[in-house]
């Protein structure tokens, strides 16, 4: 029996998949949307204290502050730092694993796909060594050392990851970080009851995160996985439901380690597996791309042929990619893996297994995924994603969307495989901008959520609004998924660019939005930032750049955009990070934050106004720097 | 049917109200010595410019239109011919098939000797009394108040934000001891006195000069103290305008002969602005032939706000032995509940007045509190809380 | 007429409401805007406590014999023959607060920043007449319907 959810799914930028979801018989984010539509105001002004049992307090105009004597400055200030410290956690936790992941294939003399990769990182941390495995694990140790020092030691490599002048400001303001999980200990005990009640304090707290994020989290572990598992190479891609081939056995992954599937990846083409698979009745056994770590498997697409065929879609697709029927098991090792897609797998009989037991599902099975086990727990994997597909490929109807996506993405962006496009130098794109051929960058990153007008809605249409104004954008992020998805990164996507952009990429071949991955590549553009303002002489916060988070859902978003901040840059977002509620907060992102690293939040939820925003700041930086 | 409502204050306004809302076609005439429908609570803002006599109206600009209602104004009722139901007027009269009799009450002028007769002296009950007033005390420069109740501190406010000093007589020891009790009373005068209020308490006027051409001059206190006056406001208490009624004898549907009502102050009952609005409610409905006997709402009840300090008292001022008496105060805040066998039968709050109703209907209902398992202090409709089938609230007690 | 019916028993605490109706009276803005902590944006409603710790929604329920226009003496409280609703004139008013008292419920009160008018529900006149705080409530706890007058 077919059954049909009677409320109204929330709008998708993308209305193939939009139409796709209305019509499943499955219950989705898309249809939770509307029975969450109320919000409550004092949670989204960000002044709903639960941290003594006296609350939860709430402020209103006859009780201006807690039980304890906590104004709204405050709840806020220790709200916004343990969601900072939280986003920062969830990406050290990234980097620890990639790191150690690196040092143990090191140790085991196993392939390193990336060797320029290695050599850049060695060049970059002053890291020399016998062979590639010894300086592998040289560089992975000196992450690991930096990651667990404590508070008040510095880590080593912030000087070497960073750019000079950004390092200098940071070293003013009192704002570099010490160990990077010390930072996260320091920022949740910060904001515990009856501590610190400086919201001055608590924001500045927030950028130490957010550079302990950013260079670690983010940066070292793009570079680290580029080591491990190769190097992003441009090349062309199929993106969208489409990519999941039926006759496969088809493994959804979800989460932002990409180190972590390293040797199970291998064996999905190992013959006695397509043997073992082929006798089940199946082609093969592929895997299919959805959140960050599908985005990872796609910028390295160049290395993972056979048993990738492309990302299907973003966090919130991935209910509709389970719903195809045609995924057997979802293979989680981080977020963002939805705990509604539990009952969906219940429901279709796919089979989860979690390889972190820090992502630990409800109804999945979690395996010992350690870098010792990992044969062995491969095998099991294996021999369960087989038996699976088996007894539940009859059982299920399949309901596949074949026309969703489309094959002619442009992938395998990083700064490397970008500079290496414009001959190894960034003088092409400096030259474009100061033309004004470009007018300017953005970086469109971060999540997609389904509030506001819907999934992807402000960051496809911010993005539109973008290019018209001969803006290039750069996407990093489950961003990445949702504009790819609707074609934005596609070269035939020129033709929605403002004339002189169009111009650009059509000599180019190239689409007007550059497809950088997972949302750990905002870590690559900061690489960009910092190499074109080397090129140029000039600080971070005069280049012709703004950040954008259209669409940020979560707390390492949050974190993300800490980093932003740090750099120096503006940081749009769609939504306010529940701030609203402290005037002293407000100043202080919005106003304040100009004077001490350059950068400024902006919030706006409207694309037209955005752009317009976006594209006076980076107009009055062309000024800066005397461009017209 | 034909209906003569005599008086255009509360009482007299809510009954037309009523009548026209019951019966649609019915002629209603109203007669009144008023030219202007205003509210009496009100005078002390004209005496202090606050409001114009539009500004002190309460009724829709058009009130008399839109509801088919005759006014004829300026007409002092001289007569009641209850045989031939008929009320005379200088210069004619008017039949009646029901009459309410609403002419309110007038101020009561004690025998003080040298009083009578002087000019310059006014109480503060109307429309023509405030005018006088504030003409008056333009160029007045000794302006004596006697009394500190509420009318009297009205007459006070209204000539301070004149710029005047007056100086109030009372025989009491504090302002508005019939309102309030001493330490809420005290905040009043407190800011009276900042404002240039002189207090005199304990004093009896005991007599009135008068200059060769019959002005006050000077009021002498207890027979000994002479303080220079050239305008003097007597409010010291009303006497209802009862001298029409054909009866003293008020019948519990609020009539006082054969198809002859009364309401408001002319009743005589103690009141209050409610009680005048649902005497001429319950008048009218008589009127109308829907038999409704008059319930005595709760009369000792009443709000002050001098100052932008607000206060409200109901019922009992001062404990009386055994009572239990909760006082709470803090800055600006004076709260005060007295408790009598666990039901409230007395309040004072001060400072924040903010959704505390539910006490005025605890005090009147003679609610039993002392089972809520609750400090008094935090007592709300919520433990009565009820809704009937309409969506109205209901007391479930 | 329309009342705003409640059903105390959903009722979560949430103070939405509240919200709601400090934000529809202002010109401009959104909820993530509002001075939270300025009594210039006071709610009309409030939610009060029993003994028992149960949510008791308190929203003027425009009555169909409405203490506070009788004991108004300005003629500001009114309840129209059109709406059943009681409106409000602020210009009217004589600030006795004779309304806050007399109300048997006290749903009423006097505004916080100024005291100089009455915090009184007008079934959201701006609004088309839609409460806000109906449409923010999560939990259906309050719903308008057509009652009888």
């Amino acid at each position: 029996m077919t059954q049909r959810f009677s409320c109204t799914t929330c709008a998708s930028a993308d209305k193939t998949l939009e139409c796709f979801v209305a019509d499943l018989p499955l219950e989705t984010s898309f249809h939770r949307v509307e029975s969450q539509e109320i919000k409550c105001g004092f949670g989204l002004q960000g002044v709903c204290c639960r941290l003594c049992a006296n609350g939860p307090c709430r402020i209103t105009p006859d009780s201006p502050k807690g039980v304890c004597g906590a104004n709204a400055d405050t709840i806020v200030g220790r709200n916004f730092l343990r969601s900072v410290a939280a986003g920062s956690g969830c990406y050290i936790h990234v980097i620890e694993n990639t790191a150690r992941n690196l040092k143990n294939t090191a140790i085991a003399k196993g392939e390193l796909k990336g060797k320029k990769a290695l050599e850049r990182l060695c060049g970059m941390l002053d890291i020399s060594g016998t062979d590639e495995w010894d300086k592998a694990e040289k560089i992975a140790d000196a992450v690991l050392a930096d990651l667990y020092k404590p508070l008040f030691e510095e880590m080593s490599l912030t000087k070497n990851m960073s750019y000079e002048p950004r390092y200098k400001r940071w070293q003013e303001l009192g704002i570099l970080p010490g160990g990077a999980k010390s930072e996260i200990v320091a920022g949740v005990v910060k904001s515990s009851t009856n501590l610190n009640s400086d919201p001055v304090d608590m924001l500045l707290h927030c950028m130490r995160l957010g550079i302990s994020t950013g260079i670690f989290g983010l940066t070292l572990t793009n570079l680290l996985n580029d080591a491990l598992m190769g190097e992003p190479e441009i090349r062309m891609a199929s993106v969208g439901l489409r990519v999941i081939d039926p006759e496969y056995i088809n493994i959804m992954v979800t989460g932002h380690q990409h180190s972590m599937i390293a040797y199970l990846q291998e064996c999905l083409t190992d013959e006695a597996i397509v043997k073992k698979a082929q006798e089940a009745g199946a082609k093969g056994i592929k895997l299919v791309g959805c959140t960050c770590v599908g985005q990872d498997l796609q910028v390295r697409g160049a290395h993972c042929t056979g048993f990738y065929d492309g990302h299907a879609g973003n966090n919130f697709t991935s209910e509709a990619i389970l719903a195809t029927g045609a995924i057997d098991v979802v293979l989680t090792e981080f977020n963002c893996t939805l705990p509604g897609i539990e009952p969906i797998c219940d429901a279709l009989q796919i089979k989860q297994i979690c390889i972190d037991t820090i992502a630990k599902k409800a109804n999945a099975q979690t395996v010992d995924y350690s870098f010792d086990e990992r044969e062995k727990a491969t095998a099991f994997i294996l021999d369960e994603v087989i038996a699976t597909y088996k007894s539940r490929r009859s059982q299920v109807p399949l309901n596949m969307l074949p026309e969703h996506g489309n094959d002619n993405t442009l992938t395998g962006l990083s700064e490397a495989s970008l500079k290496g496009f414009l001959g190894d130098t960034w003088q092409p794109l400096i030259d474009l901008i100061v033309s004004g051929q470009i007018k300017g960058l953005a970086a469109v990153v971060g999540c997609s959520n389904l509030t506001g007008e819907g999934h992807d809605v402000l960051t496809v249409k911010l993005t539109q609004e973008l290019i018209k104004k001969d803006i290039l954008v750069l996407t990093a992020g489950c961003s990445s998924g949702g504009i790819e998805n609707c074609g934005l990164m596609s070269p035939e996507a020129a033709e929605l660019a403002g004339p002189q952009l169009k111009a650009v990429c059509q000599a180019l071949g190239i689409p007007p939005v550059l497809n950088f991955g997972p949302c750990l590549a905002i870590g690559r553009l900061e690489i960009i930032a910092m190499e074109v303002a080397q090129a140029l002489n000039i600080d971070i916060p005069q280049l012709p750049l703004v950040l954008s988070a259209p669409q940020w859902l979560e707390e390492q978003a949050l974190a993300d955009g800490a980093f932003g901040l740090a750099l120096g840059l503006p940081v749009h977002l769609g939504l306010p990070p529940f701030v609203t509620g402290s005037p002293i907060a407000v100043q202080v992102l919005c106003k304040d934050m100009l004077e001490l690293t350059g950068g400024q939040i902006l919030i706006n939820g409207d694309a037209a106004e955005s752009a317009n925003l976006l594209e006076d700041i980076i107009i009055q930086k062309r000024k800066g720097l005397g461009l017209s | 049917m034909k209906h003569i409502i005599i008086g255009v204050g509360a009482a007299g306004i809510s009954a037309a109200r009523a009548i026209r809302k019951h019966r649609r076609d019915d002629e209603i005439l109203m007669i009144s010595t008023d030219d202007a429908v205003y509210s009496r609570c009100m005078l002390h803002k004209y005496i202090g410019g606050g409001r114009s006599v539009g500004e002190m109206s309460f009724v829709p600009d058009n009130f008399f239109e839109d509801n088919n209602i005759s006014w004829r104004n300026r007409t002092t009722v001289t007569e009641i011919d209850t045989a031939n139901k008929r009320v005379v007027f200088e210069g004619g009269s008017e039949n009646y098939d029901r009459l309410l009799i609403a002419t309110g009450a007038k101020s009561v002028f004690p025998p003080i000797d040298g009083l009578k007769g002087a000019t310059g002296i006014y109480g503060l009950r109307d429309l023509p009394d405030a005018k006088a007033i504030r003409e008056k005390a333009g160029g007045a420069s000794n302006i004596v108040v006697i009394g500190a109740g509420l009318v009297g501190l009205d007459a006070a406010y209204g000539l301070v934000e004149m710029g005047k000093k007056p100086v109030v007589v009372d025989m009491a020891t504090h302002v508005l001891s019939a309102n309030l009790d001493e330490p809420a009373a005290a905040v009043y005068q407190a800011k009276f006195e900042e404002a240039g209020c002189e207090f005199r308490f304990g004093c009896k006027v005991s007599s009135v000069k008068q200059n060769a051409a019959g002005e006050v001059s000077a009021i002498i206190l207890d027979g000994k103290e002479e303080l220079a006056c050239d305008l003097l406001v007597v409010a010291v208490g009303v006497r209802p305008e009862n001298g029409l009624l054909p009866s003293n004898s008020i019948d519990e549907y609020l009539s006082v002969g054969t198809d002859v009502y009364v309401a408001g102050d002319a009743t005589g009952f103690s009141q209050s602005w409610p009680s005048a609005i649902e005497q001429g409610e319950v008048a009218a409905l008589n009127m109308c032939g829907i038999i409704t006997p008059y319930d005595e709402i709760l009369a000792l009840k009443n709000t002050v706000n001098f100052f932008g300090i607000a206060s409200l008292s109901v019922g009992q001022l001062v404990p009386a032995p055994g009572d239990t008496c909760d006082v709470r105060e803090s800055k600006g805040r004076y709260q005060k509940i007295i408790s009598r066998d666990g039901v409230p039968v007395g309040v004072i709050l001060q400072g924040d007045i903010s959704r505390s109703g539910f006490w005025q209907h605890l005090v009147k209902n003679k609610i039993n509190i002392a089972d809520i398992p609750k400090p008094i202090w935090k007592m709300s409709f919520a433990d009565s809380y009820g809704l009937d089938e309409n969506g109205e609230y209901e007391w479930m007690t | 007429m329309k009342r705003i019916l409640i059903d105390s028993s959903k009722c979560a605490g949430c103070k939405n409401c509240s919200i709601a109706c400090m934000q529809a009276r202002r010109p401009d803005g959104s909820v993530y805007d509002i001075d939270l902590t300025s009594p210039q944006h006071e709610s009309r409603n409030t939610i009060l406590i029993n003994a028992q710790k149960q949510c008791k929604p308190l929203f003027c329920r425009h009555c169909s014999n409405p203490a506070c226009v009788k004991s108004c003496m300005s003629g500001a409280m009114v309840k129209s023959p059109e709406t059943g609703h009681v409106g409000y004139d602020p210009e009217k008013c004589a600030e006795c607060f004779m309304c806050v008292m007399n109300c048997p419920f006290g749903v009423l009160k006097p505004d916080r920043a100024t005291g100089t008018y009455v915090v009184k529900c007008d079934f959201c006149a701006d609004h088309n007449s839609e409460p806000q705080c109906v449409k923010n409530c999560p939990t259906g706890a309050i719903r308008v319907e057509e009652v009888e007058q």
